[in-house]
């Protein structure tokens, strides 16, 4: 049998390797056992995300983190798992999330297969969000003539949406 | 590779040896897998085990709970491309889904609740998104999908958000690599938006000149957009292998000649071979019956021993566990007793 490195010397070395419980093995030759030490390089990359974020680590001010009200995720876990812990997370992170989806695929918007059912629902729930956000705008800006219009424009929305339920 | 995707060689089948699309979907209101407690991850297998029954109007299904499932066999799984390496290693509430002829398998429980498969040989890219659509819709009529409106299906990883999906073809690059222009291949294929991978996906070595290409994006395209692309980009692949073999044959052929049949010799001669060595000289054989240099030789044997080699399913063939050096020997006389028959 030939070494796998070179294919040029006869293996003799046998290299049996478990890494986070992963069994490698390889047959070398000498010459490419000595040079490759153990089994080459792990290049790890545990942090490719935080590289696509604007993140300052320290901004001078302590400020609680945002946390995702149902799995209690920050975006300091993602950064850590790269990976969202519920399908909340998307809503929590909103703003964080649409120039990351941006950067990795070159777009923030679904063109594809849409769930038949419920579409109709979500598109509504959605509306009703964006409309309490503002709603929640306004009062803290004392406008109360355009809460009681949004407040009526969510109340409608509600009534559609449960009709919908039925 | 699934029995369907060894059993027939399929349209392009002499570079394209298969294809896969892959959806992720996540169930509504429960926290994605890697956060979800033990009862959250019940449920979902609990909703799999239902939901594999109304399926039956597509195949013939049955559900597994991998923890029920021995190692050997579980490895079995991953070596046929059913699961994936990560989906063998925890066991506890991960089940698959799988149709009775191989071709559509259901991860339940890996990085996303469902992981939705369809494998097909050669390049039928749009028949395997169709079929893989069909699934997901008997599901949908089912449960609740989590679904944003603006960005589509949500997954665990914001790498996969959108359509969910990847399509995937496996192509045999042996011309390309002996005129070592593979390296400018797959270097353009990544400029086009492409992901280029080993054999057994994520950060898998390519054995046996076999790479798997895929979409990268799964986000502001229509899915028959993004295989339309991919299927694009593969031609151009296929047509540059084609371009590559017919120069060994035009240009080169003593050579040519002279490394396939030194690898039929070696195969048909070594006592102790790695799964590594075997696959690098079954592809090199393989190109030799694609070329019409070798001729006692069935292409489908040895497509079929590009799997049967593999540790787990040895062991399963001797029923029992083995070390390394024995599955080398076990490895070597199998394809012995194959190529000589």
């Amino acid at each position: 049998m030939l070494c796998e490195k070179c294919q040029k010397e006869t293996a003799s070395v046998h290299v049996t390797k478990i890494v986070n419980g992963e069994k490698t093995e390889a047959h070398l030759c000498q010459n490419c056992a000595k040079e490759l030490g153990e089994f080459g390089l792990n290049i790890d990359l545990p942090n490719l995300f935080a590289s696509l974020f604007d993140y300052a680590p320290f901004s001078g001010k302590l400020v609680r983190p945002k946390q995702c009200p149902t799995c209690r995720l920050t975006m300091e876990d993602f950064r850590e798992l790269n990976q969202f812990g519920c399908s909340d997370c998307y809503e929590t992170f909103r703003d964080e999330i649409e120039p990351l989806l941006r950067r990795l695929h070159g777009s923030n918007h679904h063109e594809g297969k849409v769930p038949a059912q419920g579409y109709a629902t979500l598109s509504v729930e959605r509306q009703i969000r964006t409309l309490r956000e503002r709603l929640q705008q306004v009062i803290s800006m004392e406008n109360y003539e355009e809460a009681a219009r949004i407040r009526d424009q969510i109340r409608a929305l509600e009534r559609q949406s449960h009709g919908e339920g039925k | 590779m699934s029995k369907s995707w060894t059993k027939k060689d399929g349209p392009q089948g002499d570079i394209c040896l298969g294809t896969r699309i892959r959806l992720a979907r996540n169930l509504a209101k429960l926290p994605f897998p890697a956060t979800a407690n033990r009862d959250q991850a019940k449920q979902v297998m609990k909703t799999a085990k239902e939901l594999s029954g109304g399926l039956d109007q597509l195949a013939s299904f049955r559900f597994l709970d991998l923890a029920e499932v021995d190692e050997l066999e579980r490895q079995i799984l991953m070596e046929k491309h059913l699961i994936s390496p990560e989906h063998t290693k925890k066991t506890s509430n991960k089940g698959l889904i799988l149709s009775e002829n191989e071709d559509i398998s259901i991860m339940v429980n890996e990085e996303d609740h469902f992981r939705i498969q369809v494998l097909m040989p050669g390049l039928q890219l749009n028949e395997a998104w169709e079929l893989a659509n069909r699934v997901d819709d008997l599901i949908e009529a089912n449960v609740d999908y989590a679904f944003d409106p603006d960005i589509g299906y949500l997954t665990a990883c914001p790498t996969n958000v959108g359509t969910g999906m990847r399509g995937s073809l496996m192509l045999h690059l042996p011309g390309l690599a002996r005129i070592n222009q593979l390296g400018n291949v797959l270097k353009s294929v990544s400029q086009f938006g492409l992901v280029v991978r080993g054999l057994y996906g994520e950060g898998s070595e390519s054995y046996g000149s076999i790479y798997q290409i895929s979409n990268q994006v799964s986000l502001g395209h229509s899915e028959s957009d993004m295989l339309e692309h991919l299927a694009r980009v593969a031609e151009q692949i296929t047509a540059s292998e084609r371009q590559a073999r017919k120069y060994l044959q035009e240009h080169n052929l003593p050579e040519s000649e002279d490394q396939i049949y030194r690898a039929y010799g070696l195969l048909a001669h070594a006592r102790i071979i790695s799964t590594k060595e075997a696959l690098d000289l079954l592809s090199t054989v393989l190109l030799g019956i694609d070329l019409g240099l070798i001729h006692d030789l069935d292409r489908g044997l040895v497509k079929k021993l590009m799997v049967e080699i593999r540790s787990a399913h040895l062991q399963k063939m001797m029923g029992q566990s083995l070390p390394a050096q024995e599955r080398d020997r076990l490895r070597a006389s199998l394809i012995r007793e194959r190529l000589n028959r």
